[in-house]
């Protein structure tokens, strides 16, 4: 059995390698896919549509031997895609799923953050927030991340300090109502 | 190195492994204070972006892809048509149904459910059904005080009525409204009016006006993550079905620190709790769910919500709402005016406050009430009150400042003693006061 940890070298042929593919790489992916779309259905639709066109073209991915990264690389390019054509249901309103051994208000309540979170990234430059997710959140390399999204490492150093920056202005000014907002008036 | 080299490369730092340029960076930021103010200020706000949870995928995600791939195998060889790739699609849809069926069974036999597997699949099945309402309204009632935040519980309270709604589609809005307290989320904005001070707020849909009720308005995660934990074995959860019933039941232990008890049972989270929710067994959908606590060696139950209805058309106007003219403000820690002295801690806070009041100076009173004006209300009850103790702050349970205990004569001659709730966890690190009043 393949685990998250173990590099992929070849691009899977048979069903039976898919499957392996799929029980290994499937919670990074949703994961990914959750930070770049919001919501748990897209990110699961997304990813489901990489397995699929992965399986049909494994014919001319024969060489490919970064098999994670490519297909973190092919779930980015659908993420865009979704967010082109985004008909479904608003970001709050979808069941999510966060591994967790916590109780089941405080897991709903993470979900919470990670929608506020979302918000928060999608209020500065896409490129930079695709960084910081891909690295913070998918917790890759600065290597890894200048590999899917086809740019160099200095490139990917600078708009993760430049996201950063802005993001800490967006969540000064928004931290001072949600602050406020909470607990008010505690008997 | 000078610091606009050390901030342009400090970014490595934030990398998986150091770099060659790792070790000058470090000891230009043991030197310089400037730097390592902004490289701990990167520090943080990593920290804080980083998730409490990370999102998996949900536990059919596996045998639906799965089934996809093995139907474009199936589409590849039906395309080339000559009947032994005829029956090899029929053997590959076997073996395809016999992986989903295997995927989705796996999860039954090592699920914490008691063997029950008919009901467990019965809660999978009500989270899919619940996933294509358009809309829900619950009815219900919890023991709270009108007008205080909607996550105050008390087993003494008497009950208050609860009602809540929540539109998926066209857009997502939601309102939730108790005697004395509204939210409402119109899809761009939540606003909170408590009509017993006449004041209110505006802020972004996920502000937390009503804190844990927010889950409720989406039961299809609770319920997802109920059903999760308990196939990871991470929850004390037990499921029944009988008479068309089926009924989940988990107990939950109570969280925060309580080296002072203050804060325990004043909420659900801060309480040793149990939730218990009921299906029905044909529709699959929630049909109730009750909250209890453990206070005082006896089962308490301090929230129901006994008629929920779905798909029901909600109006516009519900989600629309008309803020009283003369309607005080809620302002944020940015917003208030700073104070005439220096306030440093709790303790400083509530002396501030209360001083205020005795010398009905109302310009000092909102450099730590959170408020465009301060209530009539408040300066009639509490104006001229004579300060009797301020005593030793103290945290409790999960509220992120402190409590400071206090003795007050009020104008009318009687002794009121209670505790100033106050904090600081606001980007300005400004003290206020939030309640215990």
């Amino acid at each position: 059995m393949l685990t998250t940890a173990q590099p992929i070298s070849a691009w899977p042929q048979t069903i039976e390698e898919f499957e392996r593919l799929v029980q290994a790489t499937q919670d990074d992916l949703v994961n990914f896919a959750f930070h770049q779309l919001g919501n748990q259905e897209d990110a699961e639709d997304a990813v489901q549509d990489v397995y699929v066109q992965a399986y049909r073209d494994r014919g001319k991915r024969r060489h490919i031997t970064e098999v994670r990264l490519y297909l973190f690389r092919m779930v980015r390019n659908r993420c865009i895609d979704f967010h082109r054509l985004r008909l479904r249901r608003p970001a709050d309103a979808v069941t999510d799923q966060v591994a967790s051994s916590e109780d089941t208000f405080s897991v709903v309540a993470e979900q919470e953050q990670s929608k506020e979170l979302h918000r928060l990234l999608e209020g500065i430059p896409s490129r930079e927030a695709e960084v910081i997710r891909l690295r913070i959140l998918s917790e890759m390399s600065f290597a890894e991340v200048a590999l899917i999204v086809g740019t160099s490492v200095p490139t990917v150093k600078s708009r993760f300090r430049y996201g950063l920056d802005k993001l800490r202005r967006v969540l000064n000014v928004e931290g001072e109502t949600r602050c406020t907002a909470k607990k008010l008036f505690v008997a | 190195m000078h610091c606009k080299e050390a901030i342009r490369c400090m970014t490595g730092l934030f990398d998986k492994e150091d770099t060659p340029e790792s070790g000058p960076v470090r000891e230009h930021l043991a030197k310089c204070p400037a730097c390592r103010i902004y490289f701990e200020k990167q520090q943080e706000l990593i920290e804080r972006v980083k998730q409490p949870g990370r999102v998996a995928a949900s536990h059919q995600f596996g045998a639906r892809t799965m089934n996809a791939i093995n139907h474009a195998a199936a589409q590849e060889a039906a395309s080339t048509g000559t009947n032994w790739r005829w029956n090899g699609w029929l053997r590959w849809t076997v073996a395809a149904c016999a992986t989903a069926l295997l995927i989705l069974l796996i999860p039954m036999l090592t699920g914490r459910f008691g063997g029950n597997h008919q009901a467990f699949t019965a809660l999978a099945q009500s989270i899919d059904a619940m996933s294509a309402v358009q809309s829900i309204h619950m009815t219900g009632r919890m023991r709270t005080i009108p007008g205080d935040n909607f996550e105050l519980i008390g087993a003494d309270y008497d009950y208050v009525p609860l009602e809540m709604w929540r539109q998926f589609n066209p857009s997502s809005k939601w309102r939730v409204e108790k005697p004395g307290r509204i939210v409402v989320m119109d899809g761009s904005a939540s606003t909170l009016y408590i009509s017993t001070a006449n004041s209110y707020m505006t802020a972004s849909p996920n502000a937390g006006f009503v804190e844990w009720l927010r889950p409720l308005l989406d039961p299809q995660s609770i319920l997802q993550n109920e059903l999760d934990a308990a196939r990871a074995k991470q929850s004390d959860a037990t499921i029944a079905k009988a008479n068309g019933t089926i009924t989940l039941t988990v107990q939950s232990d109570a969280k925060g620190d309580f080296k002072n008890s203050w804060a325990k049972n004043k909420s659900i989270l801060e309480s040793d709790h149990a939730c218990i929710y009921t299906f029905d067994a044909a529709t699959k959908l929630l049909k109730s769910l009750r909250v209890s606590i453990r206070a005082g060696g006896q089962e308490v139950t301090v929230l129901e919500l006994n008629d929920i209805r779905y798909d029901e058309v909600l109006p516009d106007s519900l989600f629309a709402l008309q803020i009283p003219a003369g309607a005080t403000q809620i302002v944020t820690p940015a917003e208030m005016s700073a104070p005439a002295t220096a306030i440093l801690d709790p303790k400083d806070t509530a002396t501030y406050f209360f001083n205020a009041f005795a010398q009905e100076d109302w310009s000092a009173l909102l450099s730590v009430y959170p408020a465009s004006t301060v209530p009539d209300g408040l300066k009639k009850y509490y104006g001229h009150v004579t300060v009797l103790s301020i005593g030793q702050p103290f945290q409790s349970g999960l509220y992120p400042g402190y409590f400071v205990p206090y003795q007050i004569r009020l104008a009318d001659g009687s002794v009121k003693s209670h505790n100033l709730a106050v904090r600081n966890d606001n980007p300005q690190k400004r003290w206020m006061v939030d309640g215990g009043f």
